[in-house]
């Protein structure tokens, strides 16, 4: 692993590095090779789409170099909680992977200030059976290192707690990478860009504008430890069984365009919320405090009581969709993964696990096919995109690009109006009292129809959101 | 939100308590800053890496309206880069994979 090759060196007589420097780049040694100008390509960060284009990579006989600033893979990343499977479990070994849980029910819950909730619940006994949907609860620590670990049996080459800085360009073309380690530049003639959410080396290259902050969401969220029978029994769950709780409306995250979540591990429960950054500015409260408040909803708190919080993390989510990508191929370069862009939330599918992966993928057979041909310039890396655009991340971010701009547009009717008006609904339509059903019935209807803006409304709603269902 | 009756009480654990779970590596000086301490003076009104920040790294203690950095608080989400409408954070990645350290992630 990562220290394969700094044990090679510190193991003999070189003097310990001092701290503040941290190690350098390893030097040639019999056991270390020189890394500049050793590998066919270099792979920045050793995230899902990292591992999935250096695992790709190495297999299909290339030199390859993951660089990762975390002293492992993993330490640096967060996320919601499900890993969308259907590509990992091609590449791998799958039933080795360090899972939690497989996703057995999904919620959508709509939760007003004022306490009200209306939940969907959806167990289809389809996601009981092998392989459940693709869709696993897992712990980001584990799973990452255990991917990075699966390019590295490979062949892969892992260089832990090294951070890229810049690249380097030769004749106009990325040539490779500066790094913070001490003569820390490495040639390579390609790089992947798999670097995150904030992708600071792709747009200190010029290679990405810095997104819009509509474009961008903040999450923080709370890991906490319970018994594993108080997670199954409070969710009624067995086994491996797991559920992934959605909610949305101004219970969740206030007059935000954003939701909350709780997805349950073995052990852990991830309890978190996620609205865009254009939101977070205009609320008094921290995202700290918004979770406090979806953590205290009636219909949460219940849920979430007790335990002990043993993770307070944050990240960022770029959500813009296909407007808000960077050209993914350049002339000795591809950008893969958060930093590309590829997110997909439409309000009912939340993903990015598995466009991470599918990226990556792609990229490192592009890159291979590149390298194998003796050029690596933009043209010969076009591929990359190619088979991206023809793939379902491509018609997928494309088909919902439009749903993030929509929701806030009409950010007071969806997360405001309509919560308060189908509690309501649900108020008249059941209520018990010496009025005819009929009567109930009607003043439910005049809530819903009155929310929606009149039938005409209601039409208009359904038109500028059929893409959801279409 | 009003609580409503019979809605068990949850743990609101303070930002200290928070922080106190994630591992963390002091890189030993900050790795933010403001680009310009007069557009913070002079053009910001609004805080937005104050309010924006999940970790009280970002705070308005003096009056002269330039922020000061806990930067030993940082997560590393990177928000208070976007946030900024006048585009005046200073970001760099914490050297050699110091800074926090995620478990579970």
């Amino acid at each position: 692993m990562s220290t394969d090759a700094q044990s090679g060196e510190n193991g003999g007589v070189e003097p310990e590095p001092k701290e503040s420097e941290g190690p350098p780049m390893p030097q040639p040694t019999s056991e270390t090779p020189n890394y500049d100008g050793e590998f066919d390509a270099i792979v920045v960060g050793a995230g899902l789409a990292g591992s999935a284009a250096a695992l790709t990579m190495a297999e299909e006989g290339l030199d390859v170099i993951m660089l990762e600033r975390g002293n492992a893979p993993g330490t640096k990343n967060v996320f919601g909680g499900i890993m969308f499977t259907p590509r990992i479990r091609e590449l791998t070994d799958f039933d080795d992977a360090p899972k939690e849980r497989f996703v057995a029910e999904k919620t959508f819950s709509m939760l007003s200030e004022e306490g009200d909730a209306t939940e969907v619940s959806m167990q289809p006994a389809a996601w009981k059976e092998e392989p459940h949907n693709d869709s696993w609860m897992v712990l980001r620590g584990d799973f990452d290192e255990w991917f990075a670990e699966q390019a590295v049996e490979a062949g892969a080459t892992l260089l832990t707690e090294t951070t890229v800085t810049d690249l380097v360009r030769e004749d106009g073309t990325i040539a490779g990478v500066e790094t913070d380690r001490p003569d820390g530049r490495l040639h390579a003639p390609t790089v992947v860009l798999a670097e995150g959410a904030n992708s600071l080396v792709s747009e200190g290259a010029g290679l990405a504008k810095p997104q819009e902050r509509k474009d961008i969401a903040v999450s923080a969220k709370e890991v906490r430890k319970y018994d594993r029978e108080k997670i199954e029994d409070r969710f009624h769950l067995t086994d491996e069984e797991g559920a992934a709780m959605h909610y949305f409306g101004d219970g969740a995250v206030g007059d935000a365009v954003g939701g909350g979540f709780i997805y349950t591990n073995k052990r852990t429960l991830a309890i978190g919320v996620v609205y865009s950054i254009e939101d977070a500015v205009h609320d008094d409260r921290t995202p700290d405090d918004v979770l406090d408040d979806f953590k205290s909803h009636p219909a949460v708190a219940p849920l979430v009581k007790g335990g002990r919080m043993v993770e307070y993390s944050a990240h960022a989510i770029p959500e813009g969709g296909p407007d808000a990508m960077p050209d993914l191929v350049h002339d000795g370069a591809v950008i893969t993964g958060d930093a590309a862009g590829l997110v997909l939330n439409n309000g009912l599918h939340l993903e990015g696990t598995n466009m991470a992966v599918e990226s990556g993928y792609h990229a490192g057979k592009a890159v291979a096919d590149a390298v194998a041909a003796g050029r690596t310039d933009a043209a010969a890396l076009a591929d990359y995109e190619d088979d991206l655009s023809e793939s379902w991340v491509m018609d997928n971010l494309n088909h919902y690009g439009w749903f993030l701009d929509a929701a806030a547009e009409d950010k007071e009717f969806l997360f405001d109006d309509l919560p308060r008006a189908i509690a309501d609904a649900e108020t008249d339509y059941f209520r018990m009292n010496d009025e005819p059903k009929t009567r109930h019935t009607k003043s439910a209807r005049k809530r819903l129809v009155g929310a929606m803006g009149g039938y005409l409304g209601a039409a208009k709603k359904a038109w500028k959101y059929r893409k959801m269902f279409i | 939100m009003s609580t409503q009756p019979g809605t068990p009480d949850v743990e609101q654990p303070s930002i200290e308590d928070r922080l106190y779970t994630v591992k963390y590596e002091d890189p030993g000086e900050s790795h933010l800053d403001v680009e310009l301490a007069g557009i913070c003076e002079e053009k910001c009104v609004t805080q937005d890496c104050v309010s924006v920040c999940p970790a009280n790294v970002w705070r308005m203690e003096g009056d002269d309206g330039v922020p000061t950095i806990a930067y030993e608080n940082c997560l590393e989400c990177g928000s208070c880069r976007w946030a900024c409408a006048h585009g005046n954070v200073v970001w760099e990645y914490p050297e050699n994979g110091s800074g926090v350290s995620y478990k579970f992630g």
